[in-house]
């Protein structure tokens, strides 16, 4: 009973943390494979699809938007290697005086809603992964399902 | 190759504004995979589940629109 305990614990901060920085990486921690997968192919799939629409330096810009920059950070990874982008390209402005010419501001919205949900939806993966770190690892079963996932967090 | 994949992000992309509105149903679809994907207990119901939700949402956010242009256009 005490293990079990300690155990939850160590997985509940664990998983959270992972699926922060990666999404659905906390699910696969927890033995989850399926839905993890599914969260990062999601997840990913919908930010970076916001930044190509936006543009990395108009879309992922805490100076600007510092709200959405916020809701972002929410998926870790991606924002962090986006950011990394935008200031690349800023230092190669600097360094060249070739400005990359900024995006039509209707293509920046659209782009910051992307990544902005994108990074709340994955707070929402992230609650979900400590509400079933609780629960015990799935048990796989032949055919390639999991058995005892539990639906509700 | 690396640089034609980051070039894809340097500066952003052209939209016109019939664009821009069916940008909003990737979003969408995005979100109800999500969530259904955090509710269902089966994986294999997900699909299903979240074409449902995907229905609901844009076909709710299309009755808000046309809701406001009748009101709109009532009012103005």
């Amino acid at each position: 009973m005490a293990n079990e305990q300690q155990s939850t614990m160590v997985r509940m901060p664990i998983s959270a943390l992972l699926g922060w920085i990666v999404p659905g990486l906390g699910h696969i921690y927890l033995g989850h494979r399926g839905r993890g997968l599914v969260f990062l192919v999601t997840i990913t799939a919908t930010f970076w699809t916001g930044v190509a629409i936006g543009g990395v330096k108009a879309t992922v810009d805490p100076q600007t938007r510092k709200l959405w920059f916020f809701a972002q950070l929410c998926t870790a990874g991606n924002t962090a290697a986006a950011y990394a982008m935008h200031r690349s390209i800023v230092a190669r402005e600097a360094r060249t005086g070739v400005t990359v010419p900024k995006s039509f501001w209707a293509s920046v919205d659209v782009g910051v809603h992307y990544t902005g949900v994108a990074g709340l939806l994955n707070l929402l993966v992230v609650f979900d992964a400590i509400g079933r770190s609780e629960a015990p690892s799935p048990v796989r079963v032949r055919g390639g399902g999991q058995q005892g996932d539990r639906g509700d967090p | 190759m690396t640089t034609a994949i980051l070039g894809l992000f340097d500066s952003g992309m052209t939209l016109s504004s019939m664009q821009r509105f069916l940008f909003m149903l990737p979003l969408c679809l995005s979100i109800a995979v999500v969530y259904k994907t955090t509710r269902c207990e089966q994986l294999s119901d997900v699909p299903v589940a979240a074409g449902v939700l995907w229905v609901t949402i844009v076909g709710g956010m299309y009755a808000v629109g046309l809701g406001l242009w009748i009101l709109f256009s009532i009012a103005v």
